[in-house]
Formats: C-alpha cells, sequence, structure tokens
C-alpha cells in the first residue's frame, strides 16, 4: 500500500510539475508547484523521512505564498485575447489525458511485478533526535535558514514596500 | 591551519553578511551613496581572499581545507570546505560580483540600495554551494541562490521583469523538487548526503538491492540540475530571464548564477559523487552536445542582443559539460577552466550589452548599428570576447575548449567532438552577426549623437577584457604547470 501511494504521488508530483512549467496563468502556475511540493511533502513522509517532509512544506509554504502574493498583487488582470488563450488550450488538451494514461500505466505495472520499495539502509535509519540532527550536524542549513529568511524578507521590501507600479 | 587561514576562510560567508547589515544599518541617505562600495568591496576581497587561500594551501602543500562557520562540530557534521576549484569559482564569483556592481551605478537608479542586499544574500548563497560538501546543504543554497535571483529580475517591477522572474522561479522550484526527490533515494542508501560518503555508497551501485531505485535517483537529480544549469531541452526560462532583468541583474545572472546553480553542482556531482556511474556520465554527454549544437543555432535567429547572449550562454555551458562527462583529468580541468573563461567573456559581453542600453536606450540589434566609432572600449572588448567565446587562439576560450574537445576525442566520441568543434563556427556566424549590426557599418538614424559609457561600465570592460587577453597569452605556462603536476 505504502508504494502504491507514494508512485502515485510521484506521478501526481510529475504531472502538477509540467503543468506548472506550461500554465500561462501565474496564479495557476503557483497552485501547481503548492501540489507539486506536497505531493513531494508525502512522499518523504511515506519514506519515514519526518523532518525532511516538514521542512520541506515548511520552506516550500513559505516560498509558494510569497509567489502567491508576488502574482496576485503584482500582475494585471490577463488581457491576452481570447482566441490565444483558445489556441493555447487546444495545444495542450491532450496533456492532461496522456498523464493519466501515463501514470496509470507505470501503477499498473508496479502492481503487477509487485514491485516494492527496498528499506532504507541502517545508517539511514540511526535513531537521532531533531536537536542532534538540528544544531550538531547541520550547521552549515542553520546560517542557510538564516540566509533564506532574509532573503525573503528583502523580497517583501522589494515587491511590497515601495508600492505598486504595475 | 594557521588564525590568518581561518579568518581569511570566514570572510567568504562573514563579509558578504557584513555588509547587508552595514548597509542596513547606517543611515538611509549614507547607505543610497555608498551601498554600491560596499558591494565592489566585497567582490574585491572575495578574490583576493581566493587568491590567499589558494597560495597558503599550495605553499603547506595541501589540496584542501575543512572549515566550520560557528562552532566545531568534529567529525560527521556538515562543514565548508575550500580546494583547487572552489577557489577558482569563489574567484569568479567575486569577479563578476564586482563587475555588477561596477555596472549597477548608471543603470540601477533608485534601486541601488534594495540591489546591494539582494546582491550580498545572492553572493552568501553562491559561496555556499561553493563551499559545502553535503548534498542537502547545497539543496538550501541553492535556494537561497534562486530566491534572490527571482526578486532581483523583477527589481524594476515591470511587466517583462515580472513574467522572467516568474518563469524563473517556476522552474527554479520544479528542479529543486526532483533534486531533493533524487536526494532522498540517493540517502536511503548511502545514510549521510555527504559527498565523500555518497559517492563510497555508490562504489558497487550495480549489486545495490535495488538498482532501479539509484537509477530514479541519478536520473531526477541530473534533470534537476540540467534545468537549473539551463541547458536543452531545459532551457525554457532562461533567455526570458536574462533578456527581462535590470542590465546591472543580467550580468551577475549570466555571468556566474546559471553556472553556479546548475553547472558547478553538476561538475562536482560528476567529479565527487558519480565517480563510478558511467550511465550518469553518458547521458550528460548528450545533454552537452545537444546544448553545444541547438543553442548556438538558435542564437543565430534572435534579434536582441541578451537573447543572443542567452542562447550563447546555453551553448557554451554544453561545453563545460561536456569536458565534466568525459570522466578524465584533462576533460575535467578543460571544463573548470572553460567555466573560468565563460564568466569572464559572457560577463565582459553582459556589461557590453548594458553599455550599449544604457547609450542607446535599446538591445535589438535591428535598431542598432555603427556603434565602433562612437563607442570604442565597447566595441573592441566585444569582439575581444566573442573571439574568445569562438575559440580562437590565442585568446583564453581557445585553450579551454582545445582540452575539452582533446577530452572528448579520447573517450573514443570522435563525432561528437567533431560536433563541439564545428559548433565553433556557429558561434563565430551568430557573434559576427552581432557586430555587425550593433558596431560596424553606418550609424543608424537617431543613434548620431551616442556616445561611450563611461566610469563603472567602461573599467569592468576593460579589466574583463584585459583578463580575457592575459589568461590566453599565459596559458601555456599553466598547462606546463598542470603536465608538472601529473594532472594532464
Amino acid at each position: 500500500m505504502t508504494t502504491f501511494i507514494i508512485v502515485l504521488c510521484l506521478v501526481v508530483m510529475v504531472g502538477f510539475a509540467i503543468s506548472a512549467a506550461m500554465l500561462r496563468s501565474m496564479l495557476k502556475s503557483a497552485v501547481s508547484l503548492a501540489a507539486m511540493s506536497a505531493a513531494l511533502a508525502v512522499i518523504l513522509y511515506m519514506m519515514g523521512a519526518i523532518w525532511a517532509a516538514l521542512f520541506e512544506l515548511s520552506v516550500c509554504v513559505g516560498l509558494i505564498t510569497v509567489v502567491f502574493i508576488s502574482a496576485i498583487s503584482l500582475t494585471t488582470p490577463d488581457r491576452r485575447d481570447e482566441a490565444h488563450a483558445a489556441d493555447h488550450r487546444r495545444r495542450f488538451a491532450a496533456l492532461p489525458f496522456i498523464l493519466i494514461a501515463l501514470g496509470a500505466a507505470i501503477i499498473a505495472v508496479l502492481v503487477y511485478t509487485g514491485f516494492s520499495l527496498p528499506l532504507p539502509g541502517e545508517e539511514a535509519v540511526a535513531e537521532a533526535t531533531f536537536n542532534q540532527v538540528f544544531w550538531q550536524t547541520r550547521q552549515a542549513d542553520i546560517l542557510g535558514q538564516i540566509l533564506m529568511l532574509l532573503a525573503g524578507a528583502f523580497a517583501v521590501v522589494v515587491l511590497f514596500k515601495e508600492g505598486k507600479k504595475i | 591551519m594557521s588564525a590568518g587561514m581561518e579568518f581569511v576562510l570566514l570572510t567568504f560567508m562573514g563579509l558578504p553578511l557584513l555588509m547587508v547589515l552595514l548597509n542596513n544599518l547606517l543611515k538611509k541617505e549614507i547607505a543610497q551613496k555608498i551601498c554600491l562600495s560596499l558591494g565592489i568591496i566585497a567582490g574585491i576581497v572575495q578574490m583576493a581572499a581566493a587568491v590567499f587561500v589558494f597560495a597558503s594551501l599550495k605553499a603547506a602543500g595541501q589540496t584542501e581545507a575543512d572549515f566550520s562557520q560557528f562552532w566545531d562540530l568534529g567529525v560527521g557534521a556538515s562543514r565548508f570546505s575550500v580546494d583547487f576549484f572552489s577557489l577558482l569559482v569563489l574567484f569568479c564569483i567575486g569577479m563578476v560580483i564586482t563587475a555588477g556592481f561596477l555596472t549597477a551605478g548608471k543603470t540601477l537608479g533608485d534601486k541601488k540600495f534594495n540591489f546591494t542586499n539582494l546582491a550580498m544574500i545572492l553572493l552568501l548563497g553562491m559561496n555556499g554551494i561553493a563551499l559545502v560538501t553535503d548534498l542537502f546543504s547545497l539543496y538550501v543554497f541553492l535556494e537561497i541562490t534562486g530566491v534572490a535571483s527571482f526578486v532581483m529580475i523583477s527589481l524594476n517591477k515591470e511587466g517583462d521583469g515580472i513574467e522572467g522572474a516568474f518563469k524563473y522561479l517556476v522552474m527554479s522550484a520544479i528542479a529543486t523538487v526532483f533534486i531533493l526527490g533524487g536526494l532522498a533515494f540517493l540517502f536511503m542508501q548511502s545514510g549521510s548526503l555527504q559527498y565523500g560518503d555518497v559517492a563510497a555508497a555508490l562504489s558497487d551501485w550495480q549489486y545495490a538491492e535495488q538498482p532501479a531505485l539509484l537509477i530514479a535517483g541519478f536520473v531526477l537529480v541530473l534533470v534537476g540540475f540540467s534545468i537549473k544549469s539551463g541547458v536543452m531541452p531545459f532551457h525554457g526560462w532562461l533567455p526570458d530571464a536574462y533578456q527581462s532583468a535590470p542590465a546591472a541583474v543580467s550580468v551577475i545572472l549570466g555571468g556566474i548564477v546559471t553556472k553556479m546553480a546548475g553547472v558547478y553542482a553538476l561538475l562536482r556531482l560528476t567529479a565527487d559523487i558519480f565517480v563510478n556511474v558511467p550511465v550518469f556520465n553518458q547521458i550528460l554527454m548528450l545533454l552537452a552536445i545537444v546544448s553545444i549544437v541547438l543553442g548556438a543555432v538558435a542564437a543565430i535567429t534572435q534579434t536582441d542582443f541578451k537573447r543572443i547572449l542567452a542562447y550563447s550562454s546555453i551553448s557554451q555551458i554544453g561545453y563545460i559539460l561536456l569536458g565534466a562527462s568525459c570522466g578524465s583529468a584533462v576533460g575535467l580541468i578543460g571544463a573548470m577552466l572553460h567555466f573560468f573563461n565563460h564568466a569572464t567573456f559572457k560577463t565582459t559581453l553582459f556589461v557590453n550589452s548594458a553599455a550599449v542600453e544604457i547609450a542607446t536606450g535599446t538591445t535589438e540589434i535591428e535598431k542598432l548599428g555603427g556603434l565602433q566609432e562612437k563607442m570604442p572600449v565597447t566595441g573592441v572588448s566585444s569582439i575581444l570576447a566573442f573571439l574568445s567565446t569562438a575559440g580562437i587562439p590565442p585568446l583564453a576560450g581557445f585553450w579551454s575548449k582545445l582540452l575539452i574537445i582533446i577530452a572528448a576525442w579520447q573517450t573514443g566520441n570522435v563525432f561528437i567532438a567533431g560536433l563541439a568543434l564545428f559548433a565553433s563556427i556557429f558561434t563565430a556566424a551568430y557573434f559576427l552577426r552581432l557586430q555587425r549590426c550593433v558596431f560596424f557599418g553606418p550609424a543608424v538614424e537617431g543613434l548620431e549623437d551616442t556616445k561611450e559609457v563611461t566610469g563603472g561600465v567602461c573599467l569592468s570592460s576593460l579589466a574583463l577584457s584585459a583578463i580575457t587577453v592575459g589568461f590566453g597569452l599565459l596559458f601555456p605556462a599553466l598547462l606546463l604547470f598542470l603536465q608538472g603536476q601529473g594532472l594532464i
């Protein structure tokens, strides 16, 4: 069952990645991106990497929130002509069906062949508390987290504090 | 390690952070006046620090040095480390950041303060990428670089800038999800993400319980970093991001950011981690040659100065990856040197596109012409940079491309080596077209009064051109040195 959920999430993740890259609407693209991150967080959680899943959710939720606000605040309403939009829809109309068919085929093959994920190596499941991991072995990442917060703060200042221009 | 050396190592992460603090603690009026100087100082000090650490390591007979940013945590903790390649890269970062700040003076108006803050965070992100020895830490610093770049591209808050930035961020986020997924698979097998531990765990990956899982890990990581590098067919975001960014941001983005976020990571993976995974190198070689050829062909059809440079970057990044994918010392050294050369000549060209934009108000080549007499420094430095890009001797680009093509030839991939050589003709073609349209011929109506852009823009063009020529002339001595060390 775990394998099935993980494979399903992988398919969902790739599907949302493709839609994020291809959608013309920034807002829809950002939603796809958030969904893709959420799928990855589920995969990480199911594979036993609980801390990684939490980090993925927290970092990406933060990041995606900035993207959401940016997209909503800084873009003008979509003024592209309807013919152009219809052409775009026509071009990619088959994509969701192809992805669903491909995903279903992969899942069917995996279920049929009885594929199951291997257990993580011994070192990967070594007992360690969050404190030990965060303070004792991930020092470089502490600086990284501080810098990420600073980058986020400057992003808000640059994009919002001086008022909307467009 | 001496105390002096330890102090200098700390400057790589400490100095940009100090500059951010200074910029924000000073009174706004003072900060507006000196913020660009802070960035220039940070860039120059970084170059000097890289040279100092290189000389110290050489004198001590060491090839690398580990250090902790906050406190020493003993064995197993993620830490920073420098070796000769990371020092070369740190030098490149300092050089491009300096050029970016010198260009910013004439292009950013009242955005200089915010530009300085973001560029320093970007500098920290890139330095982190160069210094970490752990794949998860690499991911964290990639994210920092991505977020800072996104905001810098949209600094002017204009429609095109926002759209370009958004494309960059979406593709960057997709790439990081692929990378993180790949790292999870690799971690399941190795139990660690330290470069050395992962390499050891992969030494006999064919005999692992589930090699398919490791292959999935390789593919996810390769695709993720390929998107970050902008290699074909993952290049969709790159031309828009380069074109829509403010001029000074394009200099930094095109000069070093893409290379750090994708290419450097791929070089590290091939050199340090996936040493025993030939399939990784084979896929990388395929991507590289596709980028070299199609990037050059696409550049020929472009009509915007910055878009030509963007497609040229895709092609040149292909050369770097081709060298790395050969799996030999010659190829890897060629790749590293082309990394440096590309940072130099592409930064020169982006600085020149900024000069043209400042002087004429456009980068569309069809609206330009006859600028050689009006802007002699920009014109001549453009010629030098594009000759180096095309691999014309004795300029720096010739030597690194030569090493890469020899390495490809030595692996038995004669056809690929031939294609890489042949693609140089395309490089010459699109740059000749660019040079002819922008600089040669009679002055276009309305541009008769155009003048050379002086100050920082001119200075960085001259300095970078001097490096391109000087490095090319000194290259034979470097080759002899490498031969003496038994590296080639």
